[in-house]
């Protein structure tokens, strides 16, 4: 399989400050992109202050350095810089995509916003308006609302929180509280950033270090993620869908069986022709929807399974997802399994041709297994997994009970429910 | 001012390709030699604004039917065959086109196009229809919880006043149910001409190689007659409200007047619709977002065959809802009487460069805009080609479209709860 000569190479760097440089070289691309993780999110926000993180994240974009909120982001636009990024449970990213020959004048924009964000005062309350507006907009947005009462239900405390936060906490926020939460938890140790793109080692590192080299502050460990007991619950709404969430415990990306649990992942529901979509939705359509997928915290992995469908056809829906997640246990067949891993190395090559795929995938990766890795590496590890101990490991490890929550008009009925 | 998108010499190796079978269907394609995959699909000219009343929602349920099999093929046949190539695929219907398309490595395109190809003559089984009837029925429930889509069904509507451009895609509940399989084949029979669809290839691939296989696979397609007629558009202005009292934010959809998609001044068009409304730094940023009134407040461009509009949306909380929509209608007529700032235009033009450069650094991603650019104006674009016109487009022909004043003739639609003043 031809991959491209760049996926040969990763380079690495550490700041003196902490910060983890991480860079992929595309040369052949006339742009470049950036993710910066910053280990802030709801699971650490204070107690009492839910939403913390989310304010603190728009706060920093609203004026660094020398220039106020309008300057900073005209200067970046200036540019051509597309912007993204947002608070999370346990990171807070800011990513970039621009063309490489901007490099040496956007490092410095963005690394302004974490080494000295101003936190001028009259932006704050705008920061804080905006975040209840999201919360609220969450009441018209089903599948969103879904899955934070999922996760609430599913891990304990700090990591069950939502980025959203809550509108006790988001009132409770105050200007001061949030520079303080900025003092303590907006340092480069636990950092990463990414690049991939057009541009060389040399001059990423040399533009990296010059603007990222003065970033001080401190930063707070994550709590372990805590499970509750599986168990399940109905949220009532006024839907037209009734939306079917699950969510259940899986190996860590470090897992040596995690290309395993990976590919037999994609048997259950990596295309269109895979299992889930397959019964719930070509046989039976029973839904638009249905799905299910892999997500890790730090030390935590985690499979979310979902579907939406109208009330009248939940029980059905979710006895028969229940089925084919029980039915992974008896293994799968060799087209089957050879079938998800050309999907997979297909997929591989696919992402390695984007610029912003690559650089959140190297961040992902330095995040959550503590190394990068190679597309390559990416590509061995799929070609070894062999049909006889995939079955084996199918057999011996089951999907655990999942924890399961509705949302919609009415609950499901109890022989499902129970 | 230029801006260069090409790395290391790529913009100048890339080559474009085109043939026209003897059966009317185009082929075209753009060779990069840096592509590590190749991506192709079919663009079918045929969409919502193709259809009757009658028929509502038949372009959408159609491009679902398509992958339920062939003469050759099961439905489970076609899924199993695009997993076996390792594809990346799906499909897409608009007002405007439906699009069926695949990624896959190199060495598996030729089977890519024998798959596509042989979906663009469906076997439209009624079993299969009666089954995805209910997939149909389930998406549509799905958008009845998304008020930020629904507000464009009835707002789209409304503006559109009577142009098929204001059609439902998805159709309705009552549409769908009573749509029968012989309506859906008359309709097959007259949009799927094989000169109402180009197939467009991106990424590595062999152009001797492609048209030789594709004349063989649809050298059995008969031509004939699909046109389409462009009606005037007549465009409704002022506002209008629908009640939904399960909905906690007020969800405004707003259009205005704009420029078709062969009409040059689309251009300054788009970038005017980033000035005001992009969802960075634009001026509907700055005066709602940035100060916590709206969560979400936009405007963009949207060019069409023979029509286009400006097309935003904003959502609010109910008690502030009259007070931003003030705001959101004030920023655009103000837009019109006082002037455009050299530097907001100049970085409007750059972000737009920059999104049109990322969006092609995949075969796959290149191929949306590469098919749509043929089908929209008869001819090859480069992204390069598309960057130097953003990048050209004059401030002053900016303010040429401002001095025709489009946002004295918008349309609001809100969406909401009960007695939200618009």
């Amino acid at each position: 399989m031809a991959l491209n000569p760049s996926s040969e190479r990763v380079y690495e760097h550490r700041l003196d400050n902490g910060l983890w440089l991480l860079f992929e070289p595309m040369p052949w691309l006339p742009t470049l992109s950036t993710t910066l993780m910053v280990p802030f999110g709801s699971a650490t926000d204070p107690d009492g202050q839910e939403g913390s993180a989310t304010v603190l994240h728009d706060w920093i974009q609203r004026g660094a350095g020398k220039l106020d909120s309008r300057a900073h982001s005209d200067a970046l636009e200036g540019l051509g810089v597309r912007r993204g990024g947002g608070a999370g449970r346990e990171m807070a990213s800011l990513s970039a995509s621009f063309l490489a020959s901007e490099l040496a004048e956007v490092l410095p924009l963005v690394a302004s916003m974490v080494a000295e964000p101003r936190l001028d005062e009259h932006e704050f309350a705008p920061a804080r308006e905006l975040a209840q507006q999201e919360l609220h907009s969450l009441a018209d947005n089903p599948t969103q609302r879904l899955f934070n009462e999922l996760m609430a239900r599913f891990l304990e405390g700090g990591q069950g929180r939502s980025p959203y936060g809550t509108e006790a906490g988001l009132a409770a926020l105050r200007a001061e509280g949030i520079r303080q939460d900025a003092s303590r938890r907006l340092g480069p140790g636990g950092a990463i950033l990414a690049l991939a793109g057009g541009a060389t080692w040399d001059a990423v590192k040399d533009g990296v270090e010059r603007a990222f080299g003065g970033w001080r502050g401190s930063s707070v460990d994550l709590p372990e993620p805590v499970l509750q007991r599986p168990g399940r619950a109905h949220v009532a709404a006024d839907s037209a869908q009734t939306q079917i969430g699950l969510a259940f415990p899986a190996p860590l990306p470090s897992d040596p069986d995690a290309y395993v649990y990976d590919l037999a992942l994609h048997v259950l529901s990596g295309s269109m022709g895979a299992r889930l979509f397959t019964e719930v939705r070509e046989k039976r359509g029973l839904v638009y929807s249905v799905g299910a997928s892999y997500r890790a915290l730090h030390g935590f992995g985690y499979t979310l399974g979902y579907a939406g469908t109208t009330p009248e056809r939940a029980d059905e829906t979710l006895r028969v997802v229940l089925a084919e997640l029980a039915r992974l246990s008896e293994g799968v067949a060799g087209d089957e399994l050879e079938r998800a891993r050309v999907g997979t190395l297909s997929s591989v090559v696919m992402q390695g041709e984007s610029s912003s795929a690559r650089a959140s995938r190297l961040a992902s990766d330095a995040l959550l297994r503590g190394r990068a890795r190679t597309l390559e590496e990416i590509r061995v590890e799929v070609e070894k997994v062999d049909l006889a101990h995939m079955n084996d490991y199918l057999a011996e490890h089951p999907f655990p009970d999942p924890t399961v929550v509705t949302l919609g008009p009415r609950p499901l009925a109890e022989e499902v429910a129970a | 001012m230029s801006v260069d998108t090409s790395g290391a010499a790529q913009g100048a190796a890339l080559r474009s390709d085109r043939t026209v079978l003897g059966n009317g269907l185009t082929v075209v394609g753009e060779h990069n030699p840096f592509a590590a995959t190749v991506a192709a699909g079919y663009f079918v000219r045929t969409g919502a604004r193709d259809e009757t009343a009658e028929i509502a929602g038949v372009s959408h349920f159609l491009e679902h039917m398509m992958f339920k099999g062939t003469d050759r093929r099961t439905a489970a046949d076609i899924n199993r065959s695009f997993d076996e190539l390792g594809a990346q695929y799906n499909a897409f219907t608009s007002e405007e086109r439906t699009v069926y398309y695949g990624a896959v490595l190199p060495e598996r395109l030729s089977e890519l196009l024998d798959l596509l190809s042989d979906m663009m003559r469906p076997a439209l089984r009624q079993e299969d229809f009666d089954v995805e009837k209910n997939v149909i029925l389930e998406e549509i429930a799905m958008y009845e919880d998304r008020p930020h889509f629904r507000v464009f069904e009835v707002a789209g509507r409304r503006f559109w006043n009577g142009h098929p451009l204001g059609h439902s895609v998805l159709g309705g509940q009552d549409s769908i149910r009573a749509l029968t399989r012989e309506q859906m084949l008359t309709y097959f029979g007259r949009r799927y001409a094989p000169s109402n669809l180009i197939l467009a290839v991106a990424g590595a691939y062999d152009w001797e190689a492609v048209t030789e296989e594709v004349a063989s696979l649809t050298g059995a397609w008969e031509p004939f007659d699909a046109g389409r007629a462009l009606a005037r558009p007549d465009p409704a202005q002022g506002t209008g409200e629908t009640e939904d009292s399960k909905l906690e934010r007020v969800h405004t959809a707003v259009f205005a007047p704009g420029y078709a998609a062969d009409d040059e001044r689309r251009y300054a068009a788009a970038i005017l619709g980033s000035v005001l409304g992009d969802d960075s730094g634009s001026r509907l940023f700055w005066s709602l977002v940035d100060k916590g009134l709206a969560d979400s407040a936009s405007l963009g461009h949207e060019a069409s065959d023979g029509a286009g509009a400006f097309v935003g949306y904003v959502s609010s909380a109910p008690e502030r809802a009259t007070e931003v929509l003030d705001i959101y209608r004030r920023v655009l007529v103000q837009a019109q009487d006082d002037t455009l700032d050299a530097e907001e235009w100049r970085r409007a033009q750059r972000k737009l460069a920059t999104g049109l450069t990322l969006r092609a650094e995949t075969p796959l991603g290149r191929l949306v805009s590469l098919g749509v650019g043929y089908q929209s104006l008869g001819r090859y674009q480069s992204v390069q080609d598309v960057v130097d016109a953003v990048m050209r487009s004059s401030l002053e022909g900016g303010r040429a479209l401002l001095a025709d004043r489009p946002f004295d003739r918008l349309y609001l639609h809100t969406l909401g709860p009960a007695n939200v003043p618009s």
